[in-house]
């Protein structure tokens, strides 16, 4: 659907209203109504009715974090068994080490609420929600490098042009949001070795680019270009804009192209926007017991406490997918103390994000998912010391959790082997995970589709399978 | 789909129904998934996608029986009341409706004719058919578009006014909206021929190649940058360019793409003809550490073979690169014979971080073409100089070789440093993809060990470049990151004690191939052991600040075991004839009678000679010879490279990769086209040229279609053949195939003359119809499908930039060069990327060139373009997508680029439209939608720039809203005026109308 906008089409097709008729509404200031979604869905009854998905950029170490291996400590610095190994690619990285020295993680690790979920002592305020969390230890991945890794979380696919996640879920859904889109990002920039990341991880691939998501920025424009130039007050936009309207609708009467009348409708979101997003990003007047909560970086712009902040406020207003992306967690070397330091800053407005929810009777139906594009490898890149060491990509296991709408809560789900290098029980793979979201939001992930060049093209692609051990 | 049932509703059945119109997509669509040609891989033994497979009898059982649908199998399924075996099954999600089930029955009842798919069979010239009302028409375009509107009972709309017609031709043949004067003229042109000769200047415009090559740009996936994570520069502009060029030059279209796919194996290739291969290397290309060249070797023959197959065959060919294609009759096997025509280009699975990756091309442009024809011939002039004293000089020469004390020569061109004996170091200079060459003699008593010369950081695995011995052999190398990212090589030979001249040459390509080194005049055997440099130094972490070192680097305490002497440092790649006379021990060669001499030994007394001892007209001579080459040397140094095609001399392998994995190869392949197209012309050679040949060759029924479809896309908003990319079983119908066909024929016919194309269609009747309609046609044909309005549609994203630019006065037209940067919101790349290349904007002119000149990073593509749905630049791209949101509304009313040209605009309203406000704001209506405000319009805007006077003069700001850009206002008006007039600017450009072409 290219040419003619869904909305000017929903003009057209409801009829009823003459478009001079409808452009006077809205000219008036009336709602413009938001993108209402597909007829037809949700395919059933949802869980959630929207997600926050905290992507860690860089791939957190599943060893270090949620993947237990208290018998490791026995193996520290013997080389990885070929019989694990399996002749697994590696990348160009490691592929040069003649030696792959298990690393046992050095971090402590206690079983938390009352699934007795294991974490490590890097993450002490997850542990306080570790009851609403199911920890999947089984996940798996095809790439093995950031981008092509990303992406396939993204889209579904490892090369870049399909449509994200997001744009699919605001496409198929539609917005419950008069003046704020219906998919927005926030990255945040993490201590570690940082990758880099593309505006296109959350395009909207062939999809029509008014689904895409919006970046939120800490910038004076959280939106780009969403202050009026210096010196033009909101009043003269006001003035600016009912002038734009009469004279777009005399040419509406003219020409009776419906795109005028859409037009006219966007350009009173966009005021609704100006008034509502600097208010939406503004945290002044939350209390002081919410910045306890999310910790101290809360109040310091562009962080990642204070996205999980704004994450929560965008959810409260209806916001249909939010998305965080916070980078610096490639740890190839000096693994301790760079994930020492992401967890520092991520720990405790993840947790807070959940707990806040919780109390606002919103985690039933905010789905919120944590996790990265892969795992690391048990084996030491670079030099195993008594406190040091990095690990390198790893595709076959690594872990992430998810909370919230329609999911189980104080479960581990799946199992590794003995070196967390490959999965034995209950694989997920990103299909999965992306048929399990789906289907928290009532969305049948086999029957969400798009053509394009002569295919019904889907998220997951020709795979995937709900996985129904997580949800509640 | 809701426009499917309006157009449907718009274009009832016709009585009797055809097979690939009303058939063959319900088939594909619904059914050919799980019975098309991948059947047999999921064990499904019915198939649909042939005549003979459906009327096959299974069992007793056949699918189609002709002439009689209750008995075939087909009807009795879709048409089963038992849900359980209703095909399609209801997992699918798909279900056939009444409409379908009867219009099957409808066609197996007519007999069930089958007809090979319309867009494989090679078009026919249609004659145009007769029409109700012949003086409508002004060429057989409108007799296909009026016998349409006949058939549906509709009459096409009158002729867009004189001002509309004249902006909607000029934006679509130049991106651009006409200018006052233009208008004007026009307006007073009451010629018939005035609009044809409208339409004539815009064809001559060199804007018009700019407008055409910006959507060239998005089908090439054309990027400033190499994608995927790092995304590092790339420099592709002199391809850029010759888009644009071949656009204005009027190229035939057969060879415009000739030499796109194949320009580097013409015979006796032009630069240009090799420029424009860059086509097939725009595709991104990964440089990440730690990936496995070989998969990425494999996606970018892949995205090579699906460019070409949307481009120029409107195929999707990469559909079949796992498995049979579901829905078009081409195997895998085929889509891996045309992969092995894309496979034999010697380049690297992981790219260059920075800059071009091989294979590459010096591109100089025209300017820098001629600069070096002047220096040449200088040179020539100079070399004729010495010539004509040849017998002088060999006089000369002789008298003094009798007296020659032992030495060696040393070029004097390019010198850059020469050591003084004792002397060790040096400040250094030289990155890794510039060129230089450093020489020295090497002498030791025992086998030679340690470094000779070198320039890097501490330790033996450190940052920099060096040569050595290591044990009697030669080892060089250039190195980032000792691990991956390194030029490393040995020489095969070993050497014992004694004294050696040696040459270390690199011609700064990041190859081993660039890196020679010669030991007295003879180039050693190389073995490479590392052959991956990726980055300049200077884009590689810390600063690279190290001097050279003779005798000494690569460690605290590494030295020569022996001396070195006579070391220089030259700023280019030095030849083997110049390594060779360097060896030379010229008192020896001297004493040898001239002809016994060896060429090196001869070269090597006379280059001595003239440099040093001849007479000073000579020595004068020889001085400008050698600041000539120097000359031409550094000139070189600027040409830009282009990234080009070029062939293996030995092909490599092609197979099919089972599950389109790059390491699981299966069946060896041979090129080769698929066989439901025709084959390869006669005479063809069996390689990438072949295959051009074929693209091109009239009879591929493809081409022209494709071609065609697309242009008709930029004037009307839609193909054709909706589906611009696709015209296999899964694309949409052609609203006009007849049409099409004329096109496409006429096109072949007139000598693939593209510009007569444009012409064909700005001329037609149905192009120039008044797009304003009642709303019952627009809700019959709210896409405009039938034509029976003119296209009122909006603007390409760098077109809508371009306008507001054209229209204030601020747009530079300078055609081609580099990639600039305009403004853009601060901090947009550092949020994302991870290395030290941030956006540094341009200033001047460079913040005000046309769109598709800007800088396109694919990471972060430039956000305006984002907003306004421009192809993403990460692979091939032909449908055009058009959304209207708020934030283009935003980025309409604020950016700075916006604000900046409506304040140029109000200060052309001031200052070119007398005092009158009315006068004023009819002046700036007209710059900016092309006509006068009608006199509704003008009350508005007149209201608008009082309350806009008011408000400035009351608030103050008027000076802080004028200071939006780079550029000064003219401080000869009011402030506050000029702000209100601004304002009101502002508004004009954010018109509807503004932005679209109507």
């Amino acid at each position: 659907m290219t040419d003619i906008s869904r909305r000017s089409l929903f003009n057209l097709a409801t009829g009823g209203l003459g478009f001079t008729a409808a452009a006077h509404l809205l000219g008036a200031g009336a709602n413009p109504p938001a993108h209402v979604g597909l007829p037809g869905l949700p395919h059933f009854a949802p869980k959630a009715k929207r997600v926050i998905y905290l992507f860690q950029h860089g791939a957190p170490s599943q060893l270090d974090l949620f993947d237990h291996k208290p018998d490791l400590a026995k193996l520290r610095g013997a080389d990885l068994p070929a019989s694990i190994r399996m002749g697994q690619r590696l990348t160009g990285m490691t592929a040069y080490q003649t030696k792959f020295p298990t690393a046992p993680s050095i971090f402590r690790f206690a079983r938390h609420g009352p699934g007795g979920t294991w974490l490590s002592e890097l993450l002490p305020h997850t542990a306080k929600v570790a009851g609403e969390i199911a920890v999947i230890r089984s996940m798996h991945t095809e790439a093995i490098n950031h981008d092509p890794a990303v992406t396939f979380f993204q889209t579904g696919f490892q090369l870049a042009g399909r449509p994200s996640i997001g744009s699919w879920v605001s496409y198929g859904l539609g917005s419950d949001c008069q003046d704020l889109p219906a998919f927005v990002v926030f990255v945040s920039q993490g201590k570690g070795n940082s990758q880099a990341l593309a505006d296109r991880q959350w395009g909207s691939g062939f999809l029509p680019g008014k689904f895409q998501g919006v970046k939120f920025r800490a910038a004076a424009d959280p939106v780009l270009y969403l202050s009026n130039p210096e010196g033009y007050s909101a009043q003269a936009r006001r003035r600016y804009l009912d002038d734009l309207a009469k004279l777009n609708e005399l040419k509406l009467a003219d020409t009776q192209d419906p795109e005028i009348a859409t037009r006219i409708s966007q350009y009173e979101m966009a005021f609704q926007m100006q008034s509502s997003v600097p208010g939406l990003t503004d945290l002044s007047k939350e209390p002081e017991s919410v910045f306890d909560m999310y910790g101290p970086d809360s109040r310091v712009p562009g962080t990642y406490a204070a996205n999980c902040l704004l994450a929560r406020r965008l959810a409260e207003r209806g916001v249909r997918f939010i998305q965080l992306f916070h980078r610096g967690w490639d740890q190839h070397s000096g693994l301790p103390r760079g994930i020492r330091l992401q967890c520092e800053q991520t720990d405790q407005p993840s947790a807070a994000l959940i707990q806040d929810l919780k109390n606002r009777g919103m985690l039933d139906d905010t789905l919120v998912v944590w996790g990265g594009e892969f795992g690391r490898t048990v084996y030491s890149q670079g030099e195993l010391t008594a406190t040091d060491y990095g690990r390198d990509h790893h595709p076959r296991c690594f872990s992430l959790w998810m909370a919230g709408g329609g999911i189980r809560g104080g479960l581990t789900y799946g199992s590794t082997d003995d070196f967390s290098y490959n999965v034995t029980e209950d694989a997920v793979d990103v299909h999965d995970l992306h048929a399990t979201i789906m289907h928290c939001l009532g969305v049948d992930h086999t029957r969400l589709t798009f053509k394009f060049q002569g295919r019904h093209y889907r998220l997951t692609d020709v795979k995937g399978s709900v996985v129904k051990g997580l949800l509640a | 789909m809701l426009f499917g049932i309006l157009l449907a509703a718009a274009v009832p059945l016709a009585a009797a129904v055809e097979f690939n119109r009303d058939i063959r997509p319900v088939l594909s669509d619904k059914c050919l998934a799980c019975h098309g040609a991948d059947a047999a891989a999921k064990k499904i033994r019915l198939r649909l996608d042939s005549e003979a497979a459906a009327k096959a009898d299974l069992g007793g059982k056949r699918a189609v029986v002709e002439g009689r649908p209750e008995e075939s199998e087909l009807i009795r399924r879709v048409a089963n009341a038992n849900k359980a075996l209703r095909m399609p099954p209801a997992h699918t999600g798909h279900s056939l409706s009444d409409a379908e089930i009867a219009t099957l029955r409808q066609w197996i009842a007519e007999g069930a004719r089958w007809e090979k798919h319309w867009s494989f069979l090679a078009p026919e010239r249609p004659a145009p058919p007769a029409v109700s009302d012949a003086a409508w028409v002004r060429n057989p375009i409108d007799s296909f578009v009026l016998a349409r509107l006949d058939k549906e009972g509709l009459k096409p709309r009158p002729e867009a006014s004189k001002e509309t017609m004249l902006r909607r031709v000029t934006l679509d043949l130049t991106g651009l909206p006409p200018s006052l004067a233009e208008i004007d003229a026009f307006l007073a042109d009451r010629s018939p021929k005035a609009y044809e000769r409208a339409v004539e200047r815009l064809l001559g415009s060199q804007r018009y190649g700019e407008r055409m090559a910006a959507r060239w740009l998005d089908a090439a996936r054309y990027a400033d940058t190499n994608g995927y994570q790092f995304d590092g520069e790339r420099v592709m502009w002199r391809w850029r360019d010759w888009v644009i060029d071949a656009f204005n030059r009027n190229q035939r279209f057969d060879r415009f793409v000739l030499e796109q796919l194949a320009g580097d194996m013409l015979p006796g290739a032009t630069l240009d003809q090799k420029i424009a291969t860059g086509f097939n290397r725009n595709h991104r290309a990964n440089t990440e550490d730690g990936i496995i060249p070989e998969e990425y070797a494999v996606e970018y023959v892949v995205d090579r073979v699906e460019t070409v197959s949307t481009v120029f065959l409107g195929l999707t060919l990469g559909c079949a690169r796992c498995h049979n294609h579901k829905y078009d009759p081409f195997t895998q096997k085929e889509f891996y014979q045309v992969f092995a025509y894309f496979n034999n280009v010697p380049e690297l699975g992981r790219a260059m971080k920075y800059g071009n990756s091989p294979p590459v091309v010096p591109a100089p442009t025209r300017e820098q073409q001629a600069l070096a024809a002047a220096v040449d011939a200088k040179t020539a002039a100079a070399e004729e100089f010495l010539a004509k004293r040849e017998k002088e000089i060999r006089r000369g020469q002789r008298t003094w070789e009798s007296k020659l004390e032992a030495g060696r020569w040393t070029p004097v061109e390019g010198l850059h440093k020469a050591f003084a004996a004792g002397e060790t170091e040096a400040r250094g200079a030289f990155d890794n993809d510039d060129r230089f060459s450093f020489s020295l003699t090497a002498s030791s008593s025992r086998v030679p060990d340690g470094p000779l010369f070198s320039r890097m950081a501490n330790g033996e695995k450190g940052k920099g470049y060096g040569l050595y011995f290591r044990q009697g052999r030669l080892h060089a190398h250039i190195t980032n990151s000792f691990a991956d990212d390194a030029l490393r090589l040995d020489s095969e030979e070993t050497f014992g004690a004694g004294e050696r001249r040696i040459v270390f040459t690199y011609d700064g390509s990041r190859t081993a191939a660039g890196l020679n080194v010669y030991v007295d005049g003879k180039p050693v055997s190389k073995k490479v052991t590392q052959d991956t440099l990726y980055r300049p130094f200077r884009n590689a972490g810390a600063k690279f600040d190290e001097p050279f070192r003779v005798g000494l680097g690569g460690g605290k305490d590494q030295r020569f075991n022996g001396t070195v002497s006579g070391a220089a440092v030259h700023s280019r790649a030095l030849s083997l004839e110049e390594a060779q006379a360097m060896a030379i021990a010229v008192d020896a060669a001297a004493r040898k009678p001239e002809a016994e001499r060896r060429p090196a030994e001869s070269n090597a007394l006379r280059r001595l000679y003239l440099d040093t001892a001849a007479l000073p007209a000579v020595r004068e001579g020889q001085r400008k010879l050698t600041a000539l080459r120097q000359e031409r040397e550094t000139l070189e140094r600027t040409f830009p490279t282009v990234m080009v095609m070029a062939e293996r001399p030995v092909p490599k392998p092609a197979h099919v990769l089972i599950r389109g994995a790059y390491d699981k190869p299966g069946e060896a392949v041979q090129p080769g086209v698929p066989a439901i197209l025709p084959p390869i012309p006669e005479g063809a050679p069996s390689n990438r040229l072949g295959f051009a040949r074929w693209v091109i060759d009239p009879a591929n029924p493809l081409l022209a279609r494709v071609t065609v479809n697309r242009f008709w896309q930029m004037y009307f908003g839609t193909g054709l053949v909706k589906t611009v990319e696709d015209f296999g079983a899964q694309g949409e119908w052609p609203s006009h195939l007849e049409l099409l066909d004329w096109l496409a024929t006429e096109f072949v016919r007139t000598g693939w003359d593209v510009k007569n194309l444009q012409r064909l269609i700005v001329s037609s009747a149905a192009y120039r119809q008044s797009s304003a309609a009642a709303p019952e046609l627009i809700r019959r044909d709210p896409e405009n499908r039938l034509l029976a309005r003119g296209p009122r549609v909006r603007l390409a994203p760098e077109s809508i930039r371009d306008a507001a630019l054209a229209s204030s006065g601020l747009l530079h037209e300078r055609l081609g060069g580099p990639s600039v940067k305009p403004y853009q919101p601060a901090g947009l790349w550092k949020e994302l990327i991870m290395q030290d290349m941030d956006y540094v904007q341009s200033t001047g002119p460079g913040l005000y060139r046309r769109g598709l000149y800007t800088f396109w990073k694919r990471t972060v593509a430039p956000p305006m373009m984002l907003n306004f749905d421009a192809a993403n630049r990460e692979a091939c791209v032909v449908r055009e997508s058009r959304t209207n949101t708020p934030l283009q509304a935003l980025n309409l009313m604020n950016d700075v680029t916006f604000v900046e040209a409506a304040r140029f605009t109000a200060e052309r309203m001031m200052k070119e439209a007398g005092a009158s406000r009315d006068a004023r704001l009819r002046h700036g209506f007209r710059l900016i939608v092309g006509r006068a405000p009608g006199a509704k319009e003008q009350e508005v805007l007149r209201d608008s720039l009082a309350w806009h006077l008011d408000y400035f003069a009351t608030s103050g700001q008027a000076e802080r809203f004028l200071a939006a850009g780079d550029s000064k206002r003219d401080a000869s008006l009011d402030p506050r005026e000029l702000a209100a007039y601004a304002s009101v600017a502002s508004l004009i450009l954010n018109l509807d109308e503004a932005v679209t072409k109507e």
